[in-house]
């Protein structure tokens, strides 16, 4: 099988599996709200990776955008009474656009941890703006509901519910998934045109010399400025989703700083050469961190390890790593051999660690000589 | 009104303080390892919990005080138990850096931040393991304000805050003389400022880079003493906001200046205490902090003072 008809069965499957989601939950302990919020955040994480794949800008403020999204939505329907689930989502990518502009503006000229931190600064900013403000209804926050009614999403939920009598709250959920799995495909597309594009070439340009890239030619604050400006944009509209998903808007789970370092996580996990990558890095992250604590006491210990075998063991991410992966099982299916020397260079590795570990500790108890 | 305005800065400076000794540690192993080591608050943490059971233990055996003498002397203890608690944390960072920072000094920064991401979490389960999920304090702080203080300042102000502010001065003092006079201090900045050149020199920079986290967690730790022993417990989530603060503070001071961050930890601490306090504006204390970074980055992008190596 050729390369590009290969990924293209993998896209089909995926899509398969994105559409087959809600049942694949019905039939397994799976928990379809928890998937589609990862999915959701995965988005968020996504925008998030199309600047540091390219520009290697680590931002750790993106839950502002994903907030101003929220937000967006729930400011709308409280105050404003709109219940048009599209006018909606504009509201909070307007929104989200609208202070990812101000803040890449203030931002663009930084580097490293200096673009990091400023960019957390403004987050929390926000986050203690929000907190205190009583338009947006301080830490109880706000509802996203007109009266008692849940927003309307293209009239297909209310169409399903008045045709087939369907129960209001699953056709809701269902139409609001499909519309995420919408959305998803048409960011997905997009990221792939912009990542091809003159412009996704002049952000790697940035990325590995900014010096070299100003010679060249390229505008680099602009541009930098601008892709800031695009990932604010994916987090909003995630974020405005998840506002309708979750039907109530709190400071804390979308603005809080600890949030960002979630969506970061999530890119680096899933892989950040990837373009998908993040959305799979979203669910398995808020997988472990919603929904592990009722199973097992020690959820973050859990979520730590898993995190630390994907640092040692997957260097590229979880969909980064399979490429390596499936080559070298390709490898191994030929030649079985090749598994002796790979118990071996696993016992030296651990004896290795082991000897080091007690050195360091030899070294602490009796010092150096 | 000028009693208030000294009690505010005098808590600001207590609280700054605080925030020196964790950001002092994070400085450091910023400094010269070049990690930003977000497990840095959870190393706080543990030095708070862990200065929960040393000093219960030793307080056993002194006496209830009574008089100045005997506060005196309670006081003493407290302060050895601190410096205890914050000790045990020497190995454990050093084993957390032989064995789990060593291996990804190569790789790129956002790995690193995973992996101190990572063992954020561990440690907050092995803390949650340990002390139990419900808060614990030390029930020493009332004992240590029997010393009297009003003679110190010239009016009534908790005692213990200023053994902290005290203690703080100290440790800046000890960190400058260290690293500037003695042949460790010198050899832990060579190595930072050119690691090729000092291992040329047949400096070891593996035994270096322990010896610094393990500082650095040393200090983090007691930071989190000082502050359980005071009025607030030690609870499961008190790394979060120390670990966000000190990296406000780090970068205010310019990036791994001890100077920078002795500056600019009395700077937020401080300041945010007159939001409170003196401008009565309690909705901007917990922006302040992010407020005067970002007004400090954006017109002076390097921070206050230099970066690492240079003290001065």
């Amino acid at each position: 099988m050729t390369r590009v008809s290969r990924n293209g069965v993998l896209a089909v499957l995926a899509i398969v599996l994105l559409l087959a989601v809600p049942d694949i939950a019905n039939v397994t302990p799976l928990s379809f709200s928890i998937i589609h919020q990862g999915i959701l955040f995965g988005m968020a994480a996504m925008g998030l990776n199309l600047l540091l794949r390219h520009t290697e800008l680590v931002s750790f403020g993106h839950t502002a955008f994903f907030g101003a999204g929220a937000y967006g939505v729930a400011v709308l329907t409280a105050h404003y009474e709109v219940s048009n689930g599209l006018l909606l989502l504009l509201g909070a990518a307007l929104a989200a656009t609208a202070i990812a502009l101000l803040v890449g503006y203030l931002v663009a000229g930084y580097l490293d941890i200096y673009f990091a931190l400023l960019t957390l600064a403004f987050n929390q900013v926000l986050f203690a703006f929000v907190l205190q403000s009583g338009f947006f209804n301080y830490n109880d926050g706000l509802r996203v509901r007109v009266g008692a009614d849940r927003p309307s999403l293209l009239g297909i939920d209310r169409w399903l519910v008045s045709t087939f009598g369907a129960d209001p709250i699953v056709a809701y959920d269902y139409v609001l998934y499909y519309l995420t799995v919408v959305v998803l495909l048409v960011m997905v597309a997009v990221t792939w045109k912009i990542v091809n594009s003159p412009f996704g070439r002049a952000l790697d340009a940035i990325g590995q010399d900014r010096t070299r890239a100003r010679f060249i030619g390229i505008p680099v604050d602009r541009y930098v400025w601008i892709a800031f400006t695009l990932s604010g944009l994916y987090g909003g509209i995630a974020g405005g989703l998840f506002a309708l998903l979750q039907l109530h808007v709190r400071p804390e789970p979308v603005l809080f700083v600890f949030v960002s370092g979630e969506i970061l996580f999530m890119a680096i996990i899933g892989g950040i050469g990837t373009i998908v990558g993040p959305i799979v890095g979203g669910i398995v992250l808020i997988y472990l961190l919603r929904l592990a604590r009722f199973y097992f006491e020690y959820y973050h210990a859990l979520t730590g390890l898993v995190l630390l075998v994907v640092v040692f063991f997957l260097p590229e991410g979880i969909l980064g790593s399979l490429p390596t992966f499936r080559a070298g099982l390709e490898r191994r299916l030929r030649d079985p051999t090749l598994v002796r020397g790979d118990a071996a260079t696993v016992s030296t590795t651990i004896r290795q660690r082991l000897y080091r570990a007690a050195t360091t500790v030899r070294i602490l108890v009796f010092g150096v000589k | 009104m000028i009693e208030s305005l000294l009690t505010h800065t005098l808590n600001g400076l207590y609280y700054g303080l605080i925030l020196f000794m964790i950001a002092s540690g994070l400085t450091i192993i910023f400094g010269v390892l070049g990690i930003l080591n977000l497990a840095h608050g959870e190393l706080y943490a543990l030095g708070a919990f862990l200065v929960v059971t040393v000093v219960g233990f030793l307080a056993g055996f002194v006496a209830e005080p009574t008089g100045p003498l005997s506060a005196l002397v309670f006081g003493v203890v407290v302060l050895l138990g601190s410096l205890l608690a914050a000790a045990v944390l020497l190995p454990v960072g050093a084993v957390i850096e032989s064995v789990f920072v060593r291996p990804i000094y190569e790789r790129e920064d956002v790995y690193q931040l995973l992996l101190t991401y990572a063992l954020l979490l561990i440690l907050v389960d092995v803390m949650k393991f340990l002390w139990g999920t419900s808060p614990v304090s030390t029930s020493s702080y009332s004992r240590l304000n029997e010393i009297p203080t009003t003679e110190l300042v010239g009016f009534s102000y908790p005692s213990y805050n200023v053994i902290v502010i005290l203690v703080g001065v100290v440790v800046f003092a000890w960190l400058i003389w260290f690293f500037d006079r003695t042949k460790t201090g010198r050899i832990v900045r060579a190595t930072a400022i050119n690691r090729e050149m000092s291992t040329a020199i047949g400096v070891s920079t593996d035994r270096t880079f322990t010896l610094v986290f393990a500082m650095g967690a040393f200090f983090a730790a007691f930071g989190g003493a000082m502050n359980s022993i005071g009025p607030s417990d030690a609870y499961l989530e008190m790394g979060l906001d120390p670990l966000v603060l000190s990296f406000v503070v780090v970068v205010i001071g310019g990036l791994g200046s001890l100077k920078g961050a002795f500056v600019a930890a009395l700077l937020v601490g401080v300041i945010s205490r007159w939001t409170v306090g003196v401008f009565s504006l309690p909705q901007l204390e917990l922006a302040a902090p992010f407020i005067l970074m970002a007004i400090i980055l954006l017109v002076k992008p390097e921070g206050l003072y230099g970066t690492w190596g240079e003290i001065e």
